[in-house]
């Protein structure tokens, strides 16, 4: 292929300076899983409808479905897989595994990503703060209300401690 | 030690003293999922992979006339395209009846059916390709609901006709019945289709092992059909394929069927590579099976005083171009047009038809929630009408131990509907709530 | 205006295929030395938390902790074929199977611990990670020193169980005849409010009393309740699949419109247990029913609220205007009763 089609993409992901050669033009969704490995970002429609492929751009919730991945050069990007790991979880995390807020997985990640942009900016949300702020994730199993209930508990629990 | 090893230490005691049924304990799968670990379909990846694309059909009803793959296949990077002539074994599936091609031949009988498939090096070469891939269509007059599709002289959907199945559920003499009613409340239903929507698309990657072995990995509800399925149009003896279940992201329904399984079994076959196919939502939609919407004319009757007497009931279901699973669908449909109560007499016919429409086939509830749809306004009806409460209506005719159910099946002990109507009895008294009078309703003294 | 229902749905749901259809699930079990256990079942874990009540039942089997048992599932070189996961069969059908694996290995072990014990096999039981004889419970062996010696002597150490819930087939005439082995039933109820202007109607709540026979996992049957009936509202207000001259017009998530945390209201799981003998501990089929229920919850509520009943779903404001006579109904695909006669007798 012609290499006036590569790109280097040098930016930090998940905390970790990254540098990678590799084909421009794509969404930052597939830079994220065919160039890195990440997974956990979730494509359930690629059309910016369903919230499964949230990340966290310089802290911000964006869809990385509709994002082009030469916008995320020079910037910060947080996915799952960077917020927590089976031996240390994020507070959200373990909320959500205790509630009961995890059934298919698929909506996951990027209901998580969302909920931790609203605690990062409001540490002290109301109901309706955090149904706005996941009004955008949608999820087919659970009706919501062990995920609503998870982000309560999660601001308590970063709240005490 | 942090709060949520606490949590799972306490659960751990919880279950050792009672154990551990009846215990909210916290699923097995959970950390990896909240982690971001759980492997679907789509996160597996092999050295190598090609990646598959679908061509749908743009007609829902056409003869295929010819179809033009030489510039697709001349496109660097692509690896394979195939159209029905391809196929190494038989071009049939079908959930209960072996009804449908996996790759359209002469012709398509609905909006979305695959014609031809692509695999490349990358998605946007499987893309291109297919804008590449030329079809000559002869469009049909196609039928679009099941009442005019079982018409004399309708289109046909498939040769042997339209009808797929008539269901006859009859159990005393509704005659009889109707003369005791002195309430007959009679309706026309609609009910519309609904897509699954379960979060993960459908998605698969399959290859073949050195020995000649083929694996499957995909988000199915049940892949030991999927792999009779994939051996008959391959033609490779079941054994000789291995199909695994990846973390499935949602069902419903959707996935009982066969989704991506044979397509991407068999472009792995023409190139010998592994190859990953992952529907789009769009293509999700327009390919797999949805909801049966439903025509559904009924009348019931009851006594002055408050007891269900009939029931007479004609279900229409449309199954769309195949019939998946519509067979099952609005046969237990007929069975259950009554719902949870005890009818003397009982007639109902249901005909699972098809169309030229999307599939339809198993989505949670089995077409018994357009049956509740149907029952329980009938019964809100009767209970108005009647001038009693909703949930004593219910109360008074729900089948309980020792009554029969529409097909003469005698209840056992296990009958619990009385109990969740008691429960929302006292619900309704413990947050004062109240059903409104509207006194046009009713037609019978209290 | 603003105006204010209440409605009731219920619904019954024969489980499994019924029709003679095979209905069958299969399972394995191994104890290991340590004590740990692997269950082999072929059926899907899709979410709903299958795996998750599968190592329940077996740890209730063996008296042993939940988190030592590992479920390996759906995987043709691995697992036996256990049938599909579809009409609410699994808990009730792979249930049984893994309940009978269980129970087939317990034998192998409640005969070695009986040799161990001195005891009458028929009085050895399995409770809080001991395995001790009723006669005498201060006399007792952990469960991993008797798995160990299961082991150490060379005895059997795997179990299998097949669970077949078929039923023969209705009269094809009439349809009578016991279609299903299992029923399981469900209430629900919905409180609504109907906007006269807009056509709008907003659920305020949904309770939902939903007979499971016996909650294995009271949290996961919650997870069924709230997931099933906001898929219901999700089919009653908001998932108009159009269809015109076969084209799925909306098939788009952007015109598609699921139901979103913004469109549910609170929801009252009341868990109902009916113990079907049966079934696992009692336990009954409930993913279906748990959905069911609340579309006519929902239309009753909006008969309810504005003494007319939605016949043609969904409750769409169009739809809801059109009943109001707000609107005329100029749909020209209207069906009248007439065209839809009875089949004869």
């Amino acid at each position: 292929m012609d290499d006036t089609n590569y790109i280097t993409m040098e930016l930090t992901v998940n905390g970790r300076r990254v540098s990678k050669h590799c084909r421009s033009g794509r969404r930052l969704i597939d830079f994220l899983r065919d160039d890195l490995n990440l997974m956990g970002v979730k494509e359930g429609c690629g059309e910016g409808e369903c919230g499964s492929c949230t990340v966290l751009l310089d802290g911000k919730a964006v869809l990385s479905c509709l994002t082009p991945m030469e916008k995320a050069i020079g910037h910060e990007v947080i996915t799952i897989e960077g917020i927590g790991s089976a031996n240390r979880l994020h507070p959200l995390q373990e909320a959500i595994i205790e509630e009961g807020g995890i059934q298919c997985g698929f909506c996951t990640p990027g209901m998580i990503m969302s909920g931790v942009e609203l605690l990062a900016r409001n540490p002290h949300p109301d109901r309706a703060e955090i149904i706005a702020a996941i009004s955008g994730n949608l999820c087919r199993c659970t009706g919501y209300q062990k995920i609503v209930r998870s982000i309560e508990q999660a601001a308590q629990k970063m709240s005490s401690s | 030690m942090s709060e949520f090893q606490k949590t799972i230490s306490q659960a751990v005691r919880i279950s050792q003293s009672t154990g551990p049924v009846g215990q909210s304990v916290v699923r097995e799968d959970a950390v990896v999922k909240a982690t971001g670990r759980a492997v679907y379909a789509a996160d597996i990846t092999r050295p190598d992979m090609l990646y598959g694309k679908v061509l749908l059909s743009t007609e829902a009803h056409a003869l295929i006339k010819n179809i033009d793959t030489s510039a697709a296949k001349n496109i660097p990077g692509v690896h394979a395209v195939l159209t029905a002539r391809d196929i190494p074994g038989e071009n049939v599936y079908g959930i209960a009846v072996a009804d449908q091609q996996v790759l359209a031949e002469k012709k398509v009988r609905f909006f979305g059916e695959p014609v031809a498939l692509v695999a490349a090096e990358t998605p946007e070469i499987a893309e291109a390709a297919l804008k590449e891939i030329k079809v000559a269509y002869e469009p049909l007059e196609g039928v679009f609901n099941p009442i005019d599709a079982l018409k004399e002289g309708a289109p046909k959907v498939h040769e042997a006709g339209n009808l797929l199945l008539h269901t006859r559920v009859r159990k005393g003499d509704y005659r009889i019945g109707f003369e005791q009613a002195d309430v007959i409340v009679e309706n026309l239903f609609r009910t519309h289709g609904q897509d699954h929507s379960p979060l993960e698309p459908e998605s698969g990657v399959a290859w073949f092992d050195g020995d000649g072995i083929l694996n499957i990995y995909s988000s199915s509800q049940y892949i030991f059909r999927d792999r009779k399925q994939v051996g008959r149009v391959l033609n490779i003896p079941i054994n000789r394929i291995h199909s695994v279940n990846t973390t499935v992201g949602g069902g419903f329904g959707r996935k009982d069927d066969v989704t991506v399984e044979i397509l991407v079994s068999l472009l792995a076959w023409a190139t010998q590579k592994p190859v990953k196919l992952v529907y789009t939502r769009h293509e999700s939609m327009l390919t797999q099976t949805h909801r049966h919407p439903t025509i559904v004319r009924i009348r019931s009757g009851a006594t002055a005083s408050g007891k269900l007497t009939a029931l007479e009931a004609v279900v229409y279901g449309d199954t769309g171009a195949y019939a998946s699973l519509g067979i099952y669908v609005i046969k237990k449909m007929a069975l259950h047009i009554g719902g949870p109560y005890y009818y003397p007499h009982y007639k109902a016919d249901s005909f699972s038809v098809y169309t030229n429409n999307p599939i339809a086939g198993a989505f949670r509830g089995f077409g018994i929630l357009q049956a509740a749809t149907v029952h329980e306004v009938q019964m809100d009806e009767l209970a108005r009408r009647l001038g009693m409460d909703p949930i004593e209506f219910r109360l008074q005719n729900c089948l309980r131990e020792g009554l029969t159910f529409s097909t003469g099946q005698v209840m056992d002990q296990a009958c619990g509907i009385a109990a969740t109507l008691e429960e929302l009895r006292e619900y309704v008294k413990r947050h004062g709530l109240q059903f409104k009078k509207h006194p046009e309703h009713q037609e019978v003294e209290r | 205006m603003k105006l204010h229902g209440i409605g009731v749905g219920s619904m019954v749901y024969g489980v499994g295929y019924g029709f003679a259809r095979p209905d069958f699930a299969t399972a394995e079990v191994e104890a290991a030395a340590d004590g740990s256990l692997t269950v082999w079942s072929g059926a899907s874990e899709l979410g709903q938390g299958l795996r998750t009540v599968l190592c329940q039942i077996a740890a209730q089997e063996f008296g042993t902790d939940y988190q030592d048992v590992r479920v390996v599932s759906a995987d043709s070189e691995k697992t036996p074929d256990s049938g599909p996961v579809s009409a609410s069969r699994s808990t009730y059908v792979q249930g049984n199977a893994v309940l009978q694996a269980c129970r087939d290995l317990k034998e192998e072990l409640r005969s070695l611990a009986a040799e161990m014990l001195k005891a009458d096999p028929s009085t050895i039981e399995f409770s809080g990670g001991y395995v001790f004889s009723t006669t005498n419970p201060e006399n007792s062996i952990a469960f991993h020193i008797l798995t160990g010696q299961l082991h150490a002597r060379g005895r059997r150490s795997h179990g299998f169980g097949w669970y077949d819930n078929h039923t023969e087939d209705v009269d094809k005439e009439t349809s009578q005849g016991d279609a299903y082995s299992s029923f399981a039933w469900a209430s629900q109820l919905a409180e609504i409010e109907l906007d006269t202007e807009t056509g709008e109607v907003t659920v305020l709540r949904i309770a939902s009393a939903t007979d499971v026979g016996k909650a294995i996992n009271p949290k996961l049957v919650e997870g069924q309740i709230e997931g099933g009936a906001v898929q219901g509202l999700g089919f009653a207000l908001l998932e108009d699949m159009k269809v015109e001259r076969g084209v799925f017009k909306n098939s788009h998530f952007s015109t598609y419109i699921l139901p979103t945390a913004a469109d549910v209201p609170p929801i009252d799981p009341i868990i109902v247990e009916v113990p079907d003998p049966k079934g696992p501990y009692g336990a009954k089929g409930m993913a279906e029913p748990a959905t069911i229920p609340t579309t006519p919850a929902i239309l009753n509520a909006i008969a309810d609220a504005c003494g007319k009943w939605l016949k043609s779903t969904p409750a769409i404001p169009e739809n809801i205007l059109h009943l109001l006579g707000v609107l005329p109904d100029e749909r020209k695909e209207a069906l009248s009763i007439k065209d839809i006669p009875y089949p004869p007798f």
